[in-house]
């Protein structure tokens, strides 16, 4: 297939076949008066395409026993199907047809519009999610990353169908990547080429007019003038804490050293952060770190929740933790044990055809090679203690802090932060 | 035509203490799972133990009589594996996914540290305040309030109406003694099973025969007869009858954002595998999917909901359905009557062909796409194990077949009436 990046990954399952199609194009890319608009327009190409009406739709795959779902993320649109071999032929059309021919119709549109307004309504329930919106806010502000996928209320409230269509385009030119993963036929890309919706994508693609939405580091908001702090306040029992920073892209030369940094302090139970705040003080039961694969620069963030009594040390652990990742080298010990962890994870991640797949479309989607993980693994031997120490210091020196809990706690937590803890 | 899906073979066995194991071999599997199940779930708690099968659970990572605090997570992780666990109502299990060159050692580490917990009494204080944490989290999440006040409600006088993770002053009244006497009570040979499913090395089974899990104790009191389907549940010492309340309830709920409307229904217990099939394939065909008869009524056509989902719970003393759905709150009447319009026809006639179709497919392949990693096979290998329903895998499907749409219209829809529910009704409250 010449015109559609294809990725093919055959492997033992039981008949299970996974297909992703990933496009750029996800929230990082909504208008800054539109946001949500590719969330929008995500959940709607099911609801709709080619031949089928959104009842036909639900009616061919539901009948299959499939599943097919689009999810927006930051850096872009997935589109998923898992199914059973024998019924691909009849249900991997429908993904290209997403794609080249969404109806959009006026009485979906506003369908899905009214459900992500209450999804939105009903994400604040969830102290976690409004600790971490209010972290991005804080990081981003009106840039890419500055808001949650589903988009913005009143902004959502205003997309109407010349917005979606205009998006709908943008995204069919937006270099799909096709990854199938599990049990399918030998001759597979014939039959792809052969099926009427992936000959319309190829001819989309063949024009040239390959949109590109990732690439390179754009800045974030955040300056000397910026706030450093945001509270959030709520009528909860515990206190939610997230430290971070925006901090590289998953092809950044550096970022293997803050993703070894991201073992050592916040994965599995012999983490740093985990050690520290659970079994030495007590203090919380959910730690962790944040830092996704992102096209740019990636949160890193530190994570707690901890009832009101304990929070300002769990802050204070916290930050001693985020200042001991430029301070203090780690042990030889330390370094094998996040390598094996960073080897272990790779395994962890690609044991179903649907972890397989993705993993792949994202590793292109990201401009980087095919075997990247297998290069990585190589990499991170030759990586010693001072690499992630400099990394540290270079791209994790300028905290945010984010919190989430009853006002008077968070309040005199932030004084604290003004007054001692900001680095 | 449908082409049997493939599957793992498993193989099973008894070890002379009782012990169930199982094996799943599964080709191109990058990994093993190690999935060690006992019969010690929160049902098994006496009265002030509550909660205490929940934290045992987290002192079990806290070091054994060999092993130090963290030692073990330390070396399965250096292994390049990793570990968690989990508690339910009945049963807990702790699980160790490991490259296979490491299964060995990992065996040996899992079993030190499940069987010869430490207890030490400083790190039990200090884990006793992680789990009050955890109960603070979960506290803060309105969704879970809704839910477990809905459990407290229809199970009222059965552990499954109580939290799994306890209350805070059975917790702080605890001590390691009486966690101590849980253990010994609970982690005997015949109430545990050992799954091994993904990539098995070579004479692993040899190794698991001659492991420390031949010399845990078994019941003192049990036969050492190898008929062993009698030998389930032969420990059990609370009332097992779940005792189903049915009724309504009106609350307010800080910090909730949309209304909730939420039913349950009791349905038989986990070993009566056809009813629960029936159940799967009923709720499949009310909430999974937009062509569901749930989801296209109220979220589709009314536009009333946000979501409206239906869950089996399968559970050993009696098995639980749950309905949940989001809307705004100033929907909820007419969610409500439109629930039971729906649920009210469903009496009236069988389902149409093209929906039991559709729901087969459903239930068929969501198990099917289930088998696809070690810790997913190994979980539910181990679990029918461990209840003494060893069968291959897609067994259950053969159930499926017994449900023709006439059947399901007279013997599991008359179940999923409001009449038979306990019904709760949740708004929130609008805080100070």
């Amino acid at each position: 297939m010449s015109s559609l990046n294809l990725l093919l990954d055959p492997v033992e399952s039981p008949g299970v076949l996974a297909a992703k199609l990933w496009v750029s194009g996800g929230s990082s890319a909504d208008p800054s008066d539109q946001r949500g608009v590719h969330h929008l327009l995500g959940s709607l190409l099911s609801r709709g395409c080619g031949p089928f009406n959104h009842i036909e739709l639900a009616d061919l795959v539901e009948g299959c026993g499939a599943g097919l779902r689009c999810d927006t993320h930051e850096d872009g649109t997935l589109i998923s199907l898992k199914c059973l071999e024998q019924d691909a032929d009849q249900l991997l059309p429908l993904i290209a047809w997403l794609l080249v021919d969404p109806h959009l119709s006026q009485n979906q549109v506003q369908l899905e519009k009214g459900l992500t307004l209450q999804a939105l309504q009903r994400q604040r329930e969830d102290p976690f999610h409004l600790a971490f919106d209010g972290w991005r806010q804080l990081a981003y502000g009106n840039g890419p990353y500055g808001h949650d996928p589903l988009g913005i209320s009143h902004e959502l409230e205003t997309i109407g169908s010349a917005q979606l269509q205009q998006q709908a385009i943008n995204l069919r030119l937006s270099n799909p990547i096709l990854a199938l993963a599990g049990s399918f036929p030998d001759n597979i890309e014939e039959q792809l080429l052969e099926m009427e919706p992936f000959q319309a994508l190829c001819h989309y693609t063949k024009d040239g007019n390959v949109k590109s939405f990732h690439g390179t580091d754009r800045p974030t908001v955040s300056n000397e003038n910026q706030p450093t702090i945001r509270l959030t306040a709520e009528n909860t029992s515990q206190v939610v804490i997230m430290v971070g920073q925006p901090s590289l892209n998953h092809a950044h030369k550096d970022d293997l050293s803050l993703r070894l940094l991201q073992f050592h302090f916040g994965y599995g139970m012999s983490s740093l952060l985990f050690k520290r705040l659970r079994e030495e003080h007590g203090v919380a039961y959910d730690v962790g770190v944040h830092h996704p694969a992102r096209c740019l620069a990636s949160p890193f963030v530190f994570h707690a929740s901890t009832s009101e009594e304990k929070a300002e040390i769990s802050l204070k652990l916290l930050l001693e933790s985020w200042q001991d990742m430029s301070k203090v080298k780690l042990s030889s010990e330390e370094m094998a044990l996040a390598k094996a962890k960073f080897r272990g994870s790779l395994a962890h991640s690609t044991q179903t055809t649907g972890q397989r797949a993705e993993r792949r479309a994202q590793l292109r989607a990201l401009g980087l090679a095919d075997d990247q993980d297998l290069r990585d693994l190589e990499a991170i031997d030759s990586l010693k203690s001072q690499d992630l120490q400099q990394a540290a210091c270079t791209h994790l020196n300028s905290p945010l802090l984010s919190l989430c809990g009853p006002q008077k706690t968070i309040e005199s937590l932030g004084h604290l932060w003004g007054t001692e803890f900001l680095p | 035509m449908t082409v049997k899906p493939r599957q793992p073979e498993l193989s099973h066995w008894f070890l002379e203490n009782g012990t169930r194991c199982v094996t799943a071999a599964m080709k191109d599997a990058p990994l093993t799972c190690l999935d060690l199940w006992c019969q010690a779930g929160s049902f098994c708690e006496h009265a002030g133990e509550e909660g205490i099968a929940h934290f045992l659970e987290h002192m079990v990572f806290k070091g054994s009589q060999r092993l130090q605090a963290g030692e073990f997570d330390r070396r399965v992780e250096a292994l390049g594996g990793s570990s968690n666990a989990a508690t339910g109502f009945d049963d807990v299990h702790f699980h160790v996914l490991v490259p296979p060159s490491a299964a060995e050692e990992a065996l040996e580490l899992l079993l030190d540290l499940v069987f010869s917990p430490a207890f030490s009494p400083e790190t039990f204080v200090l884990e006793r305040d992680v789990v009050l944490e955890e109960i603070a989290q979960y506290r803060d999440q309105p969704d879970e309030r809704v839910i477990q006040t809905l459990l407290q409600a229809c199970c009222a006088n059965h552990p499954y109406g109580r939290p799994i993770l306890g209350f805070e002053a059975s917790l702080n009244a605890s001590d390691p003694e009486a966690m101590h006497a849980f253990h010994q009570r609970r982690y005997i040979g015949e109430n545990c099973c050992l799954a091994v499913a993904g990539a098995i090395p070579n004479g692993f089974v040899d190794v698991l025969n001659e492991s420390a899990l031949v010399s845990i104790a078994s019941h003192p009191n049990s036969e050492k007869e190898l008929n062993r389907q009698s030998a389930v549940n032969t420990s059990l010492s609370v009332n097992s009858h779940l005792d189903f309340k049915t009724g309504r309830e009106d609350i307010r709920v800080s910090r909730l954002e949309s209304g909730r409307f939420v039913m349950a229904w009791k349905i038989p217990p986990a070993s009566n595998q056809t009813m629960i099939m029936g159940a799967d394939l009923a709720t499949t065909l009310l909430s999974e999917g937009r062509r569901s008869r749930l989801v296209q009524h109220l979220r589709e056509e009314l536009q009333i909901v946000e979501s409206i989902d239906m869950d089996v719970t399968a559970l050993e003393q009696g098995s639980l359905v749950m309905l949940e759905a989001c809307c705004p709150e100033e929907q909820l009447n007419q969610v409500e009557q439109e629930i039971h319009k729906v649920l009210g026809a469903s009496l009236e006639s069988p389902p149409l062909p093209q929906e039991m179709v559709r729901s087969q497919q459903l239930v068929r392949n969501g198990l099917c796409f289930n088998l696809e990693a070690a810790g997913q096979v190994a979980g539910l290998a181990g679990n029918h194990a461990l209840w003494n329903r060893p069968q291959p895998l897609l067994q259950p499907l053969e159930h499926l077949d017994r449900w023709s749409a006439k059947r399901l219209q007279e013997d599991i829809f008359p179940i999923f009436q409001p009449d038979k529910s306990f019904t709760l009704v949740a708004r929130p409250l609008e805080d100070c």
